[in-house]
């Protein structure tokens, strides 16, 4: 194993030097280029002024060297082993070992080092919360409807996810900020940004004025959502029904109420209509997560409201809750094209073990269904999507582009946009090394998994 | 069943197996609307009238205005109706299809020179003065690129707001009609998803099916050359291609095609290393044909099956590319785009309903309607997944 890993780790270095090769190449091509010109230009300077900071820049970076000699010099201080360069760019001596240097943004004027360090935490963070959440939801949908294959829940699955599938991030991104975040409908969220200036003066954790306000919050919500969940747990089909049909009236009711625009009579009782036909619907489904969950979220809405209306005593949300707060509509709208295509795989990967002979010989010993479900289906059911979180992590990165240019948020991808538009040479190339290797690293981590998981694999 | 089926080559039965689909149909239907949208825009979304009579007679300024591409796709679309009714092989007629758009494309590039100073205003003023006698106007009168300066108030303004413009869509930050914006940009939305798939599958299919013939230390080195270009982001590549090399139609096409063949090197790489085995091949080989013969007449049609599903979830990823690039600001300057539009949604925290709902909505119908296309390809391609009421045994029919 231990061989595997390293052979696996050596071959990246070929592979990472084409990535950078081919990002270079493109860059080195272009019209124009990488040049001090591009530098600066649309500065309003005299010309000698001009001159003087383009010879400048030139020194400083280098820019006037053929593109080979730029490329080899910019490789020789990433690499740990090779020359060392002193302020003007000259070889000074073999070292053998130094420290490895991303160089210097040209147009922060900064490490590269410094600003990857402060964005790639930001989309890190994303990117961790949108995974687990993606894959937990992917894989309840895609068994349910690997189980119920054919009938009325697997149809309306797979259209329903091949269309989610197809909405463009963007156009989500922009119906979220526009319907839940702009002040023209419900202002919910914030429409950008990852903290409010003033959550950064709080403390971490929710704190009250009276010390049991907190406590009270906390069991009222436990109280609310513990016990609309075991009456949709426990309920029959009817009652159920009811409760739904009242639940949705209610909440489609204060969703239009809390619209200026929409204010009318008939809107609040189309709101109150749509919310109760919707909350019949979702109760009356047969699929206990679904129920718990809308019920769930229910019971935590009506058990903060009953808080805020039994005790008024001011709070202060404090750092944490106003970071999840802004961290809602992005964290959906980097999630839910992932889920949609891992529910598709998950819902065929069970499928085929479900028919499996290790499958009908679980249930000729009398296995219960459920137990043969996950027990035996599901764990083999898991390789596929082992192997598919390599390419889910390239593909949220790409993601976090549009996700963080949407609700301005100063990521990686922020700052890979920026690079490439202000051809910022050390920058575009660190960004795509950094990114090159996260990929890599995930391929390596996924097969690793599989090895663990499959014991029929082996990489001796 | 079997006689029925007999006769029937596998890529007939494969195509009749889709069109059986109604997501497929579905989606077909679409992309066909599209393509009847993209040919006829002149017509339907236009500021220069169709028709006018004035002092000189009954004359045409929209036929004077039409532009080379105008007439090039009018032209393709004519020849293609009129060779579909032409009885004939079908092969020789998709040749001659071929070859006529070749020609009308040429004929038009040189021949076809419209004015290059476009003044929209012209026969809105004339009407207002009274100079024509009758007027026949395009459907929407307005084109993609008319931003209405003779009016002084134009800017964003929701669907229908002034009764004396009637703008179904609404207009854009520059004041110009968003229904004609989207006619006229479904040309670029389509001909974007085809040339760049078209790109990279060429690349694709030429690279794996040399990886998979030859495997080997090709094959080895070529595996690389696909790993590099699947460990960067294609997004980002795509943003560093863009913002260095500029931004043009055709150079995008290239750029996206460029891009994304690194799936379709794969495909075929796996389904020629599986294929090099057989018979045939071997038969090929041996009677010393030429290795094109043998690559693309006799391997590649077996294995073309699971590059065209993966094809047609290209096209719906060009497009979302190209969207994507639009969005971010990185795309066509004037020309109408769909992700341009959508990108003007949400601008200084006003939200402009009607320009993420319709340029979005198209983006995300047509990008659905060749999933749907796609997934009922692979479904009639993959035999796991004959549905119950499977009308075509699975064996045995070819």
């Amino acid at each position: 194993m231990l061989t595997y890993i390293l052979r696996r780790l050596l071959l990246m270095v070929p592979t990472l030097l084409g990535i950078t090769v081919v990002v270079f190449v493109v860059m080195a091509a272009a019209p124009g280029g990488i040049s001090a010109l591009s530098l600066v230009e649309g500065q309003n300077l005299e010309p000698q002024t001009k001159k003087a900071l383009e010879d400048y820049y030139n020194r400083l970076y280098g820019l006037d060297q053929p593109a080979p000699v730029q490329y080899a010099r910019w490789l020789n201080s990433i690499s740990p082993v090779g020359f060392a360069q002193d302020d003007t760019g000259a070889l000074t001596g073999w070292p053998m070992l130094k420290a490895p240097d991303l160089g210097i943004s040209f147009r922060y004027g900064r490490p590269v080092m410094d600003l990857i360090a402060e964005r790639l935490p930001i989309t890190l963070l994303l990117n961790v919360l949108s995974i687990p959440l993606i894959y937990v939801i992917a894989i309840a949908v895609g068994v349910r409807a690997a189980t119920q294959r054919g009938q009325a829940f697997d149809t309306q699955a797979s259209v329903v996810l091949l269309g989610l599938w197809s909405v463009p991030t963007m156009l989500a991104g922009v119906l979220m900020i526009g319907f839940l975040a702009s002040d023209q409908f419900w202002q919910w969220f914030p429409t950008g940004g990852l903290s409010r200036r003033a959550a950064l003066d709080m403390p971490f954790l929710p704190q009250a004025e009276v010390w049991w306000a907190l406590l009270a919050l906390l069991v009222l919500v436990f109280l609310f959502a513990a016990a609309f969940m075991v009456f949709a747990a426990r309920v029959g089909r009817h009652p159920r029904m009811l409760a739904g049909l009242l639940l949705g009236a209610a909440g489609g009711y204060a969703m239009i109420q809390d619209l200026d625009a929409l204010n009318s009579l008939s809107s609040l009782v189309g709101g109150g209509v749509f919310g109760a036909l919707l909350g019949a619907f979702l109760a009356r489904s047969e699929w206990l997560a679904l129920r718990l969950f809308v019920f769930g979220s229910a019971g935590i809405l009506s058990g903060v409201a009953a808080a805020g209306w039994l005790m008024p005593a001011p709070m202060i949300p404090g750092f944490l809750l106003d970071r999840i707060w802004h961290l809602v509509l992005p964290v959906i709208c980097l999630s839910y094209g992932g889920l949609a295509f891992l529910a598709k795989l998950s819902r065929s990967a069970v499928l085929e073990n479900l028919t499996s002979d290790y499958a009908r010989t679980a249930r000729a010993k009398g296995v219960n269904e459920r137990d043969v479900l996950w027990r035996h289906v599901f764990r083999n059911s898991l390789l596929p999507l082992i192997t598919v979180s390599a390419t889910l992590l390239p593909s949220l990165l790409a993601g976090s582009v549009i996700v963080e240019a949407i609700f301005s948020i100063e990521g990686m991808g922020r700052l890979a946009v920026e690079a490439v538009q202000t051809r910022d040479r050390e920058l575009v190339l660190s960004i795509t090394l950094i990114s090159g290797l996260l990929t890599l690293v995930g391929y390596l981590l996924a097969d690793l998994a599989y090895a663990i998981v499959d014991p029929r694999v082996s990489y001796d | 069943m079997t006689e029925t089926v007999r006769g029937q080559s596998w890529s007939q039965r494969i195509l009749s197996e889709v069109a059986l689909r109604w997501g497929a149909r579905l989606g077909i239907a679409w992309i066909g609307l599209l393509t009847l949208l993209a040919v006829f825009a002149p017509l339907l979304a236009n500021s220069h009238p169709l028709l006018v009579q004035d002092a000189d007679g009954w004359h045409s300024p929209m036929l004077v205005h039409l532009g080379p591409a105008d007439t090039t796709l009018l032209g393709i679309f004519f020849l293609a109706l009129l060779l579909v009714l032409l009885p004939g092989r079908r092969l020789s007629r998709f040749l001659a299809w071929l070859g006529g758009a070749v020609a009308v494309g040429i004929l038009s590039w040189t021949l076809v020179s419209p004015p290059s100073l476009v003044v929209y205003e012209q026969y809105r003023e004339a009407e207002a003065a009274g100079e024509y006698q009758r007027v026949i106007r395009a459907p929407i009168p307005y084109s993609a690129k008319d931003y209405l300066r003779d009016y002084a108030d134009t800017g964003l303004e929701s669907p229908r707001a002034s009764e004396a413009r009637m703008h179904w869509f609404g207009t854009d930050e520059n004041g110009a009609d968003v229904l004609s914006r989207m006619i006229h940009a479904t040309r670029i939305a389509l001909s974007i998803g085809f040339i760049a798939t078209g790109i990279a599958l060429a690349i694709g299919v030429v690279l794996g099916g040399l990886m998979g013939y030859f495997s080997g230390i090709i094959d080895i080195i070529g595996m690389r050359l696909v790993e590099i270009f699947e460990a960067i982001p294609t997004l980002f590549l795509l943003l560093t291609f863009v913002a260095f090399f500029g931004r043009s139609l055709y150079l995008m096409m290239l750029i996206i095609g460029l891009t994304s063949w690194s799936g379709y090197a794969r495909y075929v790489r796996a389904e020629f290393l599986r294929l090099r085995q057989q018979d045939f091949v071997q038969g090929a080989i041996a009677s010393g044909l030429p290795l094109p013969s043998i690559l693309f007449r006799h391997m590649l049609p077996n294995g073309m099956a699971p590059i065209l599903v993966a094809a047609s979830f290209g096209v719906a990823s060009a497009i979302l590319a190209e969207a994507t690039l639009s969005f971010l600001g990185l795309g066509l300057v004037d020309d109408p785009s769909w992700g341009q539009m959508l990108n003007q949604a949400v601008q200084s925290s006003t939200f402009n309903w009607w320009m993420a709902a319709f340029p979005g909505g198209a983006i995300f119908l047509t990008v659905f309607a060749y999933n749907l296309i796609g997934e009922a390809l692979r479904d009639a391609v993959d035999p796991h997944v004959q549905s119950g009421k499977a009308k075509i045994p699975a064996k045995g029919t070819v």
